[in-house]
């Protein structure tokens, strides 16, 4: 068989309906856009050889993603727009490959190596909401931490460690979008769409939807930089 | 319509289990664009969307429907209880999955009847869709409704539901009904006059007309329908999510509860060169990392190890599989077991279906008993750790001492098996027992035979309880309950769709899922609607006596049902005539077919 020898990484968007899949039904189908790709992707030895492939951190059911990110390891070099454009024919646009180039085969795991979550939280409602949610979110984070419940279970969240950057917030045309920066960690992550429920308090009554698109995932340096992946 | 539709359902979607059965945009899945086409059919498969995907005859149809000019074919499932009571209380009816617009504007909603217990999520399924129920109360403006697959052989018991039903093969008639209803509309004709039309066409049922007669569509050469070369590709894992290439369709093995082993004759082998093309192009197509090789027992195909030979060499050093689901237990020949041993070893699962050789032979189950110790012997020596022995319980003519049989059976198994493998690893053997309940099926010899009573197969499933080793064996059984309910529908007349609405009404849907069937439920059904079940599944029937299912022919004589019956009390058994001559059932005159077996003769 032959070496793992080339660590390709791909960003790939996951948006529409297909936010709403797993991240294991995600996986698969990532999996198998490698191979309509015909991409010479290496097999791990062993009595039930799979795909030799690392999926970055986990976007929770109904989160979009507009740069996911997986590794795969290639047993050949092809040229990394060779491959992108190979992607390209073998997925659907809702979870269309958009960048590929290699990385070092001995370098961290991507989902070790991603610890910085851009986000976009749109809120749809009505004009007045940016301004709740503003309000909101200054409470919130002179408060120092956020409680969240998920599956029974509460977590809380320090701010000032979990908060990146001050949360943007910006009116649109019909509601307000949020942008929000967290940093992941093996703990747990905050939930973007959490913290803006929070800030809404009641006004979350008068809102008609709220959907969180992950915008970019990095690596925080020592200094507190942030490195793309 | 359909974006008001695709936001109502995304704001459902948080709130339900695994809502990627629900949003459509698979691989290999029609574009939302192309599905405006002139004339537009749905398929539906009365299950979830995990259990329907797993169904050829969807694939198979759906890639044919869609080569068709001017014609576009979309997807629909069964909505899990969750979603179907979201959807109902949104407000938002049932719609198809590439265009997400509601399955009550297209021209025909195509519904397959794999079983009977899917019957109530039949009724399901259109009250979802917001099409009225009964035939009779709908209207030019709503879709043709077409049933299809093994149940439309006995159609009564659906009767009042189907606007017509078609019996056999669909891969031609099919195309034949959507183009004959393309031209009626065309032509302006009334619903009555469309309906007629179709009749016309050999194996359209039509219930409103009367009990016409209905000779089955059997295609001759299946070589000449290739396989999808482009399956949809599914996000959500479904039940056998993989390529599937279908390599022979029918049986003539001839066991005489089997209705597939009627319906589905005769043989017709596809030959390997297209096996071998159809499996590597939808391979590429899909990108699964598997390939299945179906029909009804796989090993008949006369060139089986070549056709495995040929794929394992094609597929040597990837991480892509072979996976055989249905192997004949004399079928694990040494060739094979090599072949196979590098493929992914799933379970191997043998069916006796009953424990002595006198009942064997009377349900003509071509297996001995040697046979089957030998092929496990072989199976465990060669790595395989686990066997699955599928047996039936209440078959005509059992006795304790049958029922008894299957306990001493699996015994001898058990220690077959754990002969043949290292001392040290005797531990891990096990032997899966699986026991059904006989349902008599229409167009079998054993139709006229009753089901034993409830009582009475509960007090032979405790038998078997006690006969049974304890070690090494796991012991399940299906749902006798369920196979009361089952044997109802499948040999009942029209006077039955009283009851599956009743039960429906009640709250029966999903009656395939152990967990969400009621016999309770069901009883005060039948009892709502003044039917006598017990009449239907417990009763035998005079063979010459005329049965619901009498004005549907599978092309197989009834004179040679009748025989095939006085052989089995006879305890002769009747050979397969792809290895030995004619044995007169008489398919092949009626419906002009014959075996075509690929490799010339059988081995």
């Amino acid at each position: 068989m032959s070496e793992a020898k080339f660590r390709l990484r791909v960003t790939y968007q996951k948006v529409g309906p297909v936010r709403f899949l797993s991240h294991l039904e995600t996986a698969r189908a990532c999996e198998r856009s490698i191979r309509r790709a015909g991409l010479p992707y290496a097999v791990t030895h062993g009595f039930n050889p799979h795909m030799r492939i690392a999926f970055g951190p986990a976007l929770p059911v109904g989160t979009a993603g507009r740069a996911e990110m997986y590794d795969v390891w290639l047993t050949e070099l092809v040229g990394p727009d060779d491959a992108l454009e190979r992607l390209r024919h073998a997925t659907r646009e809702e979870l269309r490959a958009i960048a590929c180039r290699y990385v070092d085969p001995k370098g961290p795991s991507l989902a070790a190596a991603a610890d910085v979550a851009h986000y976009e939280v749109a809120v749809s409602g009505p004009p007045e909401v940016a301004e709740s949610i503003a309000r909101g979110l200054s409470s919130v984070s002179r408060s120092g931490t956020l409680t969240v419940e998920h599956k029974g279970k509460q977590k809380v969240f320090e701010l000032a460690t979990t908060l990146l950057k001050e949360p943007v917030v910006r009116p649109v045309d019909e509601g307000a979008v949020v942008e929000v920066v967290t940093r992941m960690s093996e703990q747990g992550s905050l939930r973007p769409d959490a913290l803006v429920k929070a800030a809404l308090g009641p006004a979350l009554a008068g809102v008609a939807s709220v959907s969180v698109t992950r915008t970019r995932l990095a690596s925080r340096a020592a200094d507190g930089t942030e490195e793309a992946l | 319509m359909s974006d008001a539709v695709r936001e109502a359902v995304e704001r459902l979607l948080p709130g339900v289990e695994q809502p990627s059965r629900y949003v459509g945009c698979e691989w290999n899945a029609i574009d939302r664009r192309a599905t405006a086409q002139p004339y537009r059919a749905v398929l539906a498969y009365p299950d979830v969307y995990d259990v329907g995907m797993a169904n050829q005859a969807i694939q198979i149809l759906y890639a044919m429907l869609n080569a068709l000019e001017g014609v576009a074919c979309e997807r629909v499932f069964v909505p899990w209880k969750d979603m179907a009571d979201a959807l109902r209380s949104a407000g938002v009816a049932l719609y198809a999955l590439e265009s997400f617009d509601p399955v009550n504007e297209f021209d025909l909603v195509g519904i397959t009847l794999p079983h009977e217990l899917a019957y109530t999520n039949v009724l399901e399924l259109l009250d979802l869709a917001g099409i009225p129920l009964h035939a009779e109360d709908r209207s030019d403006a709503h879709p043709l409704v077409v049933g299809g697959g093994p149940c439309a052989y006995n159609p009564e018991p659906l009767a009042p539901f189907f606007d017509a039903v078609l019996v056999g093969d669909g891969e031609v008639a099919a195309v034949e009904i959507v183009q004959t209803h393309r031209r009626c509309k065309q032509a302006h004709m009334t619903r009555r006059e469309t309906l007629a039309e179709l009749a016309k066409i050999q194996g359209v049922y039509v219930p409103s007309l009367g009990q016409h007669r209905v000779l089955r569509r059997a295609v001759a050469d299946l070589d000449a329908h290739r396989s999808p070369a482009c399956p949809v590709v599914p996000y959500t894992d479904v039940v056998h999510d993989r390529v599937a290439v279908e390599v022979l369709r029918g049986c003539a093995r001839g066991c005489r509860f089997c209705q597939a082993g009627t319906i589905y004759r005769p043989v017709r082998e596809r030959r390997p060169d297209s096996i071998v093309r159809d499996a590597m192009a939808a391979l590429r197509c899909t990108g699964y990392d598997e390939v299945s090789l179906t029909s009804l027992s796989t090993a008949d195909h006369s060139a089986f190890v070549e056709v495995l030979g040929r794929l394992g060499r094609r597929l040597q050093g990837t991480d892509i599989s072979i996976s055989v689901p249905s192997l004949r237990a004399d079928a694990l020949t040494p060739d094979v077991a090599r072949l196979l041993g590098k493929a992914k070893r799933t379970g191997l699962t043998i069916a006796p279906e009953a424990g002595t050789q006198r009942l064997r032979d009377v349900i003509n189950k071509n297996i001995t008993e040697d046979g089957l110790l030998d092929t496990v012997a072989r199976a465990f020596a060669s790595g395989w750790r686990r066997v699955k022995l599928y047996f039936m319980i209440g078959l005509p003519t059992e006795t304790d001492d049958d029922v008894a049989g299957i306990g001493e059976l699996v015994g001898r198994v058990l220690a077959a098996a754990r002969d043949a493998v290292p001392a040290n690893e005797r531990g891990s053997v096990r032997v899966g027992v699986s026991v059904s309940t006989f349902v008599p099926k229409p167009h079998t010899p054993f139709q006229w035979e009753a089901q034993p009573p409830l009582e009475e197969v509960h007090r032979r499933q405790e038998l078997l309880r006690e006969r049974m080793p304890r070690k090494g064996v796991e012991l399940s059984y299906h749902d006798a309950e369920a196979s009361f309910v089952e044997a109802v529908l499948a040999c009942g007349g029209r006077e039955v769709a009283a009851a599956v609405e009743a039960a429906w009404r009640r709250g029966a849907r999903f009656d395939a899922w152990t967990e969400q069937f009621s016999l309770d439920r069901w009883r005060a059904a039948f009892e709502e609607s003044g039917l006598d079940a017990s009449a239907i599944a417990n009763r035998p029937r005079d063979p010459f006596e005329p049965l619901p299912w009498s004005h549907i022919s599978s092309g197989v004589s009834t004179a040679y049902l009748r025989a095939e019956r006085e052989r089995a009390f006879a305890g002769q058994t009747t050979p397969d005539c792809t290895f030995a001559g004619c044995t007169g059932c008489g398919v092949c005159g009626a419906l002009g077919v014959s075996n075509v077996i690929a490799g010339g003769v059988r081995v």
